[in-house]
């Protein structure tokens, strides 16, 4: 036949849809079932926190970085917390980097049996969402006991933290560990490694090459799925995870071979859940007498830092991926000059998309979940013209452009003169 | 006269059916979730939900045509026609010569009707769905017929009068045959129909055309309000009389025999009889089945009707062939 005719059917899924949690929006090219293309909209949920952010002090902003993500709370304010002690040279207590190692582990657990749970929904097997919703009870549980909060428990503070883990917690967060290994882990290893339906739905869907998964950046599960062994807390010897044995998780262990499809990406939340127990138990039993925080009052802490200069960058490995929080200071003044940070989902976000293309339309919902999507996190910027209201989208090359106009306004004295028309930038010509 | 009594007949019959599959409706929802650890809704839910659709404004999409608006009503039309050939516990009210191929031919006619509905509303999830209904539609009628026809021959070959008709379950019995081959066969054509009617009522590894994580309830996306309810409605009955042919086939025996009762109050102990025996049916088919699996990609809900339910079928088939022409034995 010459004159093929294609039948293409163009479908939102979003901003408002219910495999989606946050507002975020996929035009998906259809070929019947097939997808033919993705395209990823976002700005949805914009709230512009950075703007807010520039208007308080070094102390506040950690309670405004917790409200960043409903979920990873702490992994922000710790991010945050590590970038300003970095930019100021603040030692912290060797008791609190072992307690923010616990929250941290006991965050990635909630997180990741959430996780598990929305992956159940998007293939339409509520009884697993329930499930595993009703087993991270027990860890919200044990957070709201050491913090005072089921979410946003306010453990960071600059230089340490803010609450000590005591006998009583210690005997709390033990239980926890047995109830999970006894009664929970079982049963998620029976679902995620060898159900028929989730292993139907999950195996080869929304693969990921590993190939994708370095040129795109992916992080976190997403990377570690595909076979990428990046998890920062092993990389970058981060605080005093050397200590307590951490190495990244890839599927390997599991089921002995790398496929980096939703599957492998669920195995991996399965493998560090295992893990993030025994770190905790780690760190419970190595965990040294001290004080918990580097001052004594937090207006202390300002003044020290109102003396800081330059700037500092703070990394975690936040259950969804690598998180990197960027802040620099403004010497005699409470107020950083920029702060700004770096979420996973937004590198994980186009590899899916990009692995989604050939495949069939019921895997969206299960591979946007698979990547934990987190799209509070992930809105940092949208333009928008005030006097039509319309929204602009800015290519690679406007984006240098206003960049190299910015680093002129903030240093007229740069001779250099990039030129950003004919040359390359992240393997793109320009 | 006889017409009068049909008339009214049929009316006491819809009034009663809505009733009892809008009460399994609000039963399977806790069962599913107390089985999922939860409280779940009350057991009137579906009413109230039912009674506030009917109350609501029903919006109509602008690209949407007449048949959008027609095709609630006609698939109610069509689910209440098929209730005059439901077996109930007693032969259906309008019982003919052929009255189980009426009863496939407007159960198809109500998925049919859906799908109309979905095409007319311009909606392209409603398009999808509507898509893959017709596909699941295609491939899971087939083994059902297969074995359908299949019963219905062998009880012929025990001398009824009017082979394709509903009333021969209730003259004879499947299992009354006895023979080893007709119990094995028969045991696993109860599979594929325990199978197909979890694909008819879309739950569980079905659920592909409503999935609501992906197309937003399919072909139901754009309807609201009244239109909605009337859905809701015939498809509430559409399990119930799914149900009851499951039911009447396999699971055909009544009370009022053995109490001695006869008349109107043997008709209605029956009917509430033949209730909790379909409430059964409906249990291990939609509830268990429900809250156990998840959906499958439509390429492999196809590919398990032709590759495994359709040899199953094939094979009970075989049983009850070797067994009338006793090519063994």
């Amino acid at each position: 036949m010459e004159n093929r005719v294609e039948y293409w059917v163009k479908i939102p899924i979003g901003p408002i849809h219910p495999a989606l949690e946050e507002p975020e929006k996929f035009i998906i090219t259809l070929d019947g079932e097939r997808i033919v293309n993705v395209d990823v909209k976002l700005g949805y949920n914009l709230r512009g926190l950075e703007w807010v952010g520039m208007r308080r002090n070094y102390i506040q902003i950690l309670y405004l970085a917790e409200r960043i993500c409903g979920i990873c709370s702490f992994s922000h304010n710790h991010t945050y917390a590590r970038a300003v002690e970095e930019m100021a040279g603040i030692e912290v207590p060797e008791r609190a980097e072992y307690i923010r190692a616990i929250i941290g582990e006991l965050e990635r657990i909630h997180s990741h049996l959430l996780n598990l749970g929305v992956a159940g929904h998007a293939i339409g097997y509520d009884t697993v969402l329930h499930l595993s919703w009703l087993a991270r009870e027990r860890v919200m549980d044990v957070l709201e006991a050491i913090g005072g909060n089921r979410v946003n428990y306010s453990i960071n503070t600059i230089g340490g933290v803010r609450r000590d883990i005591g006998e009583k917690h210690k005997r709390m967060i033990l239980d926890m560990i047995k109830y999970y290994r006894e009664e929970v882990m079982p049963k998620i290893e029976e679902i995620f490694l060898y159900d028929p339906t989730v292993e139907a739905r999950l195996r080869d869907a929304g693969v990921i090459p590993k190939r994708i998964a370095i040129e795109y950046s992916a992080q976190g599960p997403t990377a570690r799925g595909s076979g990428v062994e990046k998890d920062v807390r092993y990389n970058e010897h981060l605080g005093v995870y050397p200590d307590l044995g951490i190495k990244p998780i890839t599927p390997k262990e599991f089921t002995g071979i790398i496929k980096g499809d939703v599957f492998d990406r669920m195995v991996v939340r399965v493998g560090e859940l295992w893990q993030s127990m025994e770190l905790i138990e780690r760190a419970l039993d190595q965990m040294p007498e001290g004080k918990i925080k580097a001052f004594p009052k937090d207006n202390v802490a300002l003044v020290r830092l109102k003396k800081a200069e330059g700037e500092g960058i703070g990394r975690y490995e936040a259950p969804r991926g690598e998180l990197v929080h960027y802040v620099m200071a403004n010497p005699g003044s409470e107020i950083p000059e920029r702060w700004k940070m770096r979420e996973p989902t937004f590198p994980n976000l186009f590899a899916v998309a990009r692995a989604l293309v050939g495949e069939q339309l019921a895997d969206v919902p299960v591979a946007i979940a698979s990547i934990d999507p987190c799209l509070s996190c992930t809105d940092r910027v949208a333009v928008i013209d005030s006097k039509t209201g319309k929204k602009k989208i800015l290519t690679e090359k406007d984006l240098l452009k206003a960049s190299i106009e910015k680093t002129r306004e903030i240093n007229p004295n740069i001779k250099a003169k990039p030129e950003p028309i004919g040359g390359t930038c992240g393997g793109v010509r320009l | 006269m006889k017409i009068l009594y049909v008339t009214v007949g049929l009316i006491a019959i819809y009034l009663y059916v809505s009733f009892a599959s809008l009460l399994w409706e609000g039963l399977d929802r806790k069962l599913v979730a107390r089985m999922q650890r939860r409280m779940g809704p009350p057991i009137l839910q579906p009413f109230y939900d039912f009674l506030k659709l009917v109350s609501k404004e029903s919006i109509i999409p602008r690209d949407a045509n007449k048949f959008f608006e027609i095709a609630p009503i006609l698939a109610l039309a069509a689910s209440i026609a098929l209730l005059a050939y439901t077996p109930l516990g007693f032969e259906p009210i309008l019982a003919t010569k052929g009255d189980v191929i009426v009863f496939i031919y407007l159960l198809t006619l109500i998925a049919f009707v859906r799908v109309i509905g979905a095409v007319s509303s311009g909606s392209p999830y409603a398009q999808i769905g509507a898509q893959r209904e017709i596909i699941m539609l295609a491939s899971r009628e087939v083994p059902m017929m297969l074995g359908l026809f299949t019963i219905l021959w062998r009880l012929s070959k025990l001398g009824v009068e009017k082979p394709f008709s509903v009333g021969t379950f209730y003259q004879y019995n499947i299992w009354e045959i006895g023979t080893p081959l007709t119990i094995v066969g028969t045991f696993v054509l109860l599979m594929v129909f325990l199978l197909w009617l979890a694909s008819e009522i879309e739950v569980g590894y079905f659920n592909i055309p409503e999935a609501e994580t992906e197309v937003a309830e399919g072909p139901m996306a754009e309807y609201s309000g009244r239109h909605l309810a009337l859905f809701k409605l015939s498809s509430a009955l559409k399990e119930f009389a799914s149900a009851s042919l499951v039911v009447a086939i396999f699971f055909p025996w009544g009370v009022s025999g053995y109490l001695g009762l006869s008349g109107v109050g043997a008709v209605i102990l029956d009917l509430v009889f033949h209730t909790l025996k379909a409430f059964a049916v409906l249990f291990v088919s939609m509830s268990i089945f429900r809250a156990i699996t998840g959906r499958l990609r439509i390429t492999q809900a196809v590919s398990m009707f032709w590759s495994r339910i359709l040899p199953m079928s094939l094979i009970g088939v075989v049983l009850l062939v070797i067994d009338v022409l006793g090519v063994i034995a």
